[in-house]
């Protein structure tokens, strides 16, 4: 600040800023190329000034709006700089495919393990768990008589009736030996719960001939559980189709004619957890030429259709679908 | 001429940007209460973008476990989803602001009643957006909101219809249809947002009642040229607004979620992270909650068994009298102090949301006798019909001095309000001569206090202060820019350090949160650096609110 001396008083008269801005305008006002007009100052007033200034000397603090320019600019970039990593939110996981089954311990919703003896006999709660890939639902059951006893399911020999192969169903795990798994998807069209189910002892009668959808039994299902002699099922809304949950998913009633793949699983007797090791029969989707299905169970690992579950697998019971009947 | 000039010069060209039908800003105008619905549009846009990306990875037929696989496997998945939902409450929240602020100024009224009931019909889109996009999580405490919301819905017969429409196989885990009325919701506020926005441009913001102190408060075309124009003093001041409002949407969610642990009884206010699927053990143990926007709704369907009744208290009768205000306030004054009874009601309106979603988070579904909702909601109503009574309007002079209220004033007032109101509940529950003889006296010290009061609080804006641009001012300013020059340089410095930081954290696990918390402190600092430039280059030694 320039400053005079009047007595004892001080009086501001230019700051160095304005001082500065005065000589760049009389520099520039010299300059040829940039000559100030007086005619036109004369006829025009204070508007030419002004535009004269803006346009040849720029504000009075042209440096300093630069430098916070520079500044605002500055953490611009910055903040450019700060979300290039997030971009990363656009890249998906990578899924990797899987050439084999994996081991999979079966848990609840908070991660632990599940007890293989604390499995309800003959739930009609839906009870499933996604194994092999993400999105493929199975049925956990653990198979009991109609008064609600744990039996002993045998291994037994499966026909796959579309195209007369056999294969051994190994039997059930756990402490009774009652506890079996197949995917729960319907090999007819792809169904998947709560339209198709399993129908314990006291759901396979002929009141469920007039139960709504999804429960509904047809009377065809009720016969051949009646030849076959088997007290619960594995019922699909859908079409109608049935499987033999004691004698490895095997069809009881058309449109299907495939079993249900079985999931092989694995009792660990000393800890009572569940693994899952793979799966057997044919394959979880009907595939190959003229819907006739590989018999490679493991044909749709390869493939796009989900992410391997890994070394762990939820067992989540999404309802019980004949709380409404 | 400078670089920067000649590119805003490009741009300012091209897009003619001074040519579009935006209002010239007068000067008194730059403060956050005039840019409130600047703000809502800021969150309006980052939930629209963050949702885009989230439209990336989520899978309408396993709504849980996607939402788990986003926040667990997607690489900063889970500061997009949090600050998605965090988004959506600060648009909520914003919007109530902005709508009651609004509302008491008398911005409602002519030219801009379409411009108020667009607004209103937007809130409501909003409130049902932020609904379905809740659903969308699939955990038990949204699960059962919708339960909640489909039972007040098949309650009535005529309008079971609706489910399957709007929730389709909700139940069966197929939330692809709620997922799409989300989308189509959220693009029916876009659209409207569309003309709520060029309709505020065209009438302008609304002057402060010291310039038009009647309706229609509009400038004329001749004051308006005069004023700022939107580019660039407008165009910079709201984007320091925007990334300032974007900031906080990403630090306090990812800052929430990486102190973890919160008690369960926040909850349904502010914990980020999904409750536990429907469909687990640990689901038993969860309190259902409404979302907390929806609290309020949720506490009064306990006042009354008959649906019709709740729906008309809780839904029809606040909305059509916000609709209909601007047709039941006819008259032209603006000052809230000359349209008490919509005063009154605006008092009533906030007062009874906030009291009604306290409520409805400490005591969720229990059932309330009538006698308990009168002792609930009369006392406000009597303590505003009274207040109201009392205060009266005094059209100020000009040689009116600045009112003060002191803090001490404030607390001794606040105190003696509290015994007040204690003691007419103590007289209501036990009417004796006791407590009749302590809540006189109290009465007695309230009104007085308040008389004293009442000119601090009503008449603390109308007061005149003589505009005058003394080298004082201007040299006390200056000092300011200069202050606020270096804390500029400081931010920088600051923002680059977070910025080298950022690029070291982890993209997945709990440790990824820091990265929103980082990045939303980086863009609190650039809309600060941006609003101290606003500041420094823009801001004149005689600028003042009027």
């Amino acid at each position: 600040m320039i400053k005079i001396k009047l007595g004892k008083n001080e009086k501001p008269i230019l700051n160095p800023e304005d001082f500065y801005f005065i000589q760049k305008l009389l520099r520039t006002m010299r300059n040829p190329k940039t000559k100030f007009n007086s005619k036109e100052f004369v006829k025009k007033g204070d508007d030419y000034l002004f535009n004269y200034v803006d346009k040849n000397v720029g504000g009075i603090d042209e440096g300093r709006r630069k430098f916070l320019k520079g500044l605002v600019i500055g953490i611009g970039v910055v903040t450019v700089a700060g979300i290039i990593p997030g971009l990363k939110v656009l890249v998906p996981p990578n899924v990797s495919a899987v050439s084999a089954f994996p081991k999979s311990l079966l848990v609840d919703s908070s991660g632990s393990p599940i007890a293989a003896s604390k499995i309800p006999v003959n739930s009609p709660i839906i009870t499933i768990y996604e194994y092999p890939l993400t999105g493929e639902p199975n049925f956990l059951l653990n198979l009991g008589d109609s008064s609600g006893n744990p039996v002993k399911v045998p291994a037994s020999t499966v026909t796959v009736p579309q195209t007369g192969d056999k294969y051994t169903f190994p039997g059930g795990v756990g402490p009774n030996n009652s506890i079996v798994s197949y995917s729960a998807i319907c090999q007819h069209l792809g169904c998947k719960p709560p339209y198709i189910h399993f129908y314990p002892p006291n759901y396979v009668n002929s009141a469920q001939l007039s139960a709504p959808e999804p429960d509904t039994l047809t009377a065809q299902a009720l016969a051949a559980a009646k030849s076959a002699n088997v007290p619960a099922l594995i019922h699909c809304d859908c079409h109608g189709s049935t499987y033999d949950p004691y004698h490895g998913a095997q069809p009881l009633t058309g449109p299907t004619v495939r079993p249900l793949p079985t999931t092989v699983l694995e009792w660990d007797s000393s800890t009572d957890y569940l693994y899952a090791l793979g799966s057997i029969g044919v394959a979880i989707y009907p595939e190959g030429a003229n819907g006739v299905p590989s018999k490679d169970p493991t044909a749709d690992l390869g493939s796009s259709f989900g992410s391997s579950v890994g070394d762990k697998t939820e067992v989540t019971q999404p309802e019980n679908p004949f709380t409404s009947s | 001429m400078s670089v920067t000039k000649k590119v805003s010069d490009w741009f300012m060209e091209r897009l003619g940007l001074n040519d579009l039908p935006f209002f010239k800003t007068p000067d008194y105008m730059y403060h956050a209460s005039e840019w409130l619905g600047a703000l809502v549009a800021a969150a309006f846009f980052y939930t629209v973008i963050s949702g885009l990306i989230l439209l990336l990875y989520y899978n309408p037929d396993q709504g849980y476990s996607s939402t788990e696989f986003i926040i667990n496997s997607v690489p900063y998945g889970s500061v997009v989803l949090y600050s998605h939902l965090y988004g959506a409450y600060a648009m909520i929240i914003l919007a109530y602001v902005h709508m009651f602020r609004n509302y008491f100024v008398g911005a409602y009224k002519k030219p801009r009643e379409l411009l108020w009931i667009i607004g209103v019909l937007m809130l409501v889109l909003v409130l049902g957006a932020s609904f379905l996009g809740y659903s969308l999580i699939g955990d038990v405490l949204a699960t059962s909101a919708v339960d909640v919301g489909a039972g007040i819905i098949s309650s009535i017969p005529q309008l079971t219809f609706l489910l399957p429409i709007l929730f389709g196989n909700y139940d069966s885990g197929q939330f692809g249809r709620v997922l799409a009325w989300h989308i189509i919701l959220v693009a029916l506020i876009g659209l409207l947002f569309v003309f709520h926005f060029f309709m505020a441009e065209h009438y302008g913001m609304m002057p402060s009642r010291k310039v038009k102190s009647k309706a229609p408060a509009v400038y004329t075309k001749e004051e308006w040229s005069k004023f700022n124009p939107w580019w660039p003093r407008n165009f910079v001041y709201m984007f320091s607004l925007i990334f300032l409002t974007w900031g906080f949407i990403l630090a306090i969610p990812n800052a929430l979620a990486y102190l973890n642990g919160l008690p369960q009884q926040f909850n349904p206010f502010l914990n980020p992270k999904p409750a536990p699927s429907p469909s687990s053990p640990l689901a038993a143990h969860v309190t259902t909650y409404p979302p907390w926007f929806f609290l309020f709704v949720y506490k009064i369907a306990d006042f009354t068994s008959d649906v019709v009744i709740f729906l008309l208290i809780g839904v029809i009768i606040p909305l059509l009298y916000l609709i209909l205000v601007p047709f039941l306030d006819r008259t032209e004054y603006l000052h809230p102090m000359k349209r008490k009874v919509f005063l009154g009601f605006g008092i009533l309106m906030i007062t009874y949301l906030i009291q009604t979603t306290i409520w409805g988070d400490l005591s969720p579904g229990i059932p309330v006798p009538i006698t308990q909702q009168i002792e609930v909601y009369l006392p406000p109503a009597i303590i505003t019909a009274i207040g109201l009574a009392f205060f009266k309007y005094v059209k100020i002079g000009n040689n009116m001095k600045k009112a003060q209220m002191t803090p001490l004033n404030a607390i001794l007032f606040t105190v003696i309000a509290l015994l007040m109101a204690g003691s007419l509940i103590a007289v209501l529950n036990e009417p004796s001569i006791l407590t009749i003889g302590i809540f006189i006296p109290l009465l007695i010290l309230f009104f007085g206090g308040a008389k004293l009061l009442t000119p601090p609080i009503f008449k603390a804006d109308q007061s005149a202060v003589t505009p005058s641009v003394s080298q004082e001012s201007v040299m006390s300013l200056e000092r300011k820019k200069k202050m606020a020059q270096v804390i500029m340089v400081i931010l920088l410095i600051f923002a680059a350090i977070l910025a080298g930081t950022i690029w070291t954290i982890p993209a997945t696990g709990y440790v990824s949160n820091m990265f929103g918390v980082d990045l939303g402190l980086i863009f609190i600092m650039l809309g600060e650096s941006i609003s101290l430039y606003h500041y420094i280059v823009y801001k004149k030694p005689d600028e003042h609110e009027e």
